[in-house]
């Protein structure tokens, strides 16, 4: 659970967020969950990624909207291998050349 | 840049963005550095392009 | 953050693990970034304004995004800028 403060955590604290799913609360009254893919370092803006049977939706919410991100569960490894395949990133630390 | 005018003369910005980018990416930060710039140079090409103006002219959120 | 950054220059190790973490997310995100380029994307902003664009690019610190063919409540705006500021969240389907 992440009370405040979200832009300030820093690089090691955002990582530990991705691949798992979360739950974001931005803005007034925005809520939206979604599995993790990425903290953008600059602007602390998240990427969550949603799973439908017509594909995947991608939700980028602004850092400085971002007021609380709970965590809910840890992805699955089907579930980390669909998040690589549902969007075009490149390969992550200790997957091979 | 906001720091220009408080930089030493000598001392010139492009060398300065990198120690920069090398101080946040480690030895990532050309590749960073790359993408960073392919991006922006996107974004001044659109808007030199298209002249794209503010919507809403007003910020919603100042 | 300015408590890891004096934490991680009195520590190699842990400075080189910081910068490999941003790297990481960095690199993730400016692929997210780049995904969108033409996309239809559906901007959440404040004040409960909710508009749909074709995507064009952002800049590097995320301050605008360049977009075309923008309905606007009172009509299509045909090149656009948006403030990040003025955005709580951003969505489209891949």
């Amino acid at each position: 659970m992440m009370q405040c403060g979200w832009p300030l955590l820093g690089p090691l604290q955002w990582i530990r967020y991705t691949d798992k799913q979360v739950k974001v609360k931005a803005g007034k009254q925005e809520e939206h969950r979604g599995w993790m893919v990425t903290v953008d370092p600059v602007s602390a803006s998240v990427v969550l990624v949603d799973f439908s049977e017509a594909g995947a939706s991608v939700r980028v919410v602004m850092g400085h909207a971002v007021e609380e991100v709970e965590v809910l569960q840890d992805a699955d490894a089907e579930t980390v291998q669909r998040l690589r395949s549902a969007f075009v990133l490149p390969k992550r630390p200790g997957l091979g050349p | 840049s906001w720091r220009s005018s408080i930089a030493p003369p000598s001392e010139r910005p492009g060398e300065r963005r990198a120690a920069e980018m090398k101080k946040l990416y480690g030895e990532d930060a050309a590749k960073i550095s790359a993408m960073e710039a392919a991006m922006q140079l996107t974004f001044d090409r659109n808007c030199d392009l298209k002249q794209p103006k503010y919507w809403p002219v007003i910020p919603l959120k100042l | 953050s300015i408590s890891s950054s004096v934490a991680s220059e009195a520590d190699p190790e842990l400075l080189q693990r910081e910068q490999h973490a941003r790297s990481v997310l960095r690199e993730n995100f400016l692929q997210c970034l780049v995904s969108m380029t033409n996309r239809k994307v559906q901007f959440h902003m404040h004040e409960k304004v909710k508009v749909e664009a074709t995507f064009g690019a952002s800049d590097i610190d995320v301050l605008n995004f360049q977009v075309s063919d923008l309905h606007t409540p009172i009509g299509v705006q045909k090149e656009a800028l948006i403030r990040s500021q003025d955005v709580i969240s951003v969505t489209f389907d891949v």
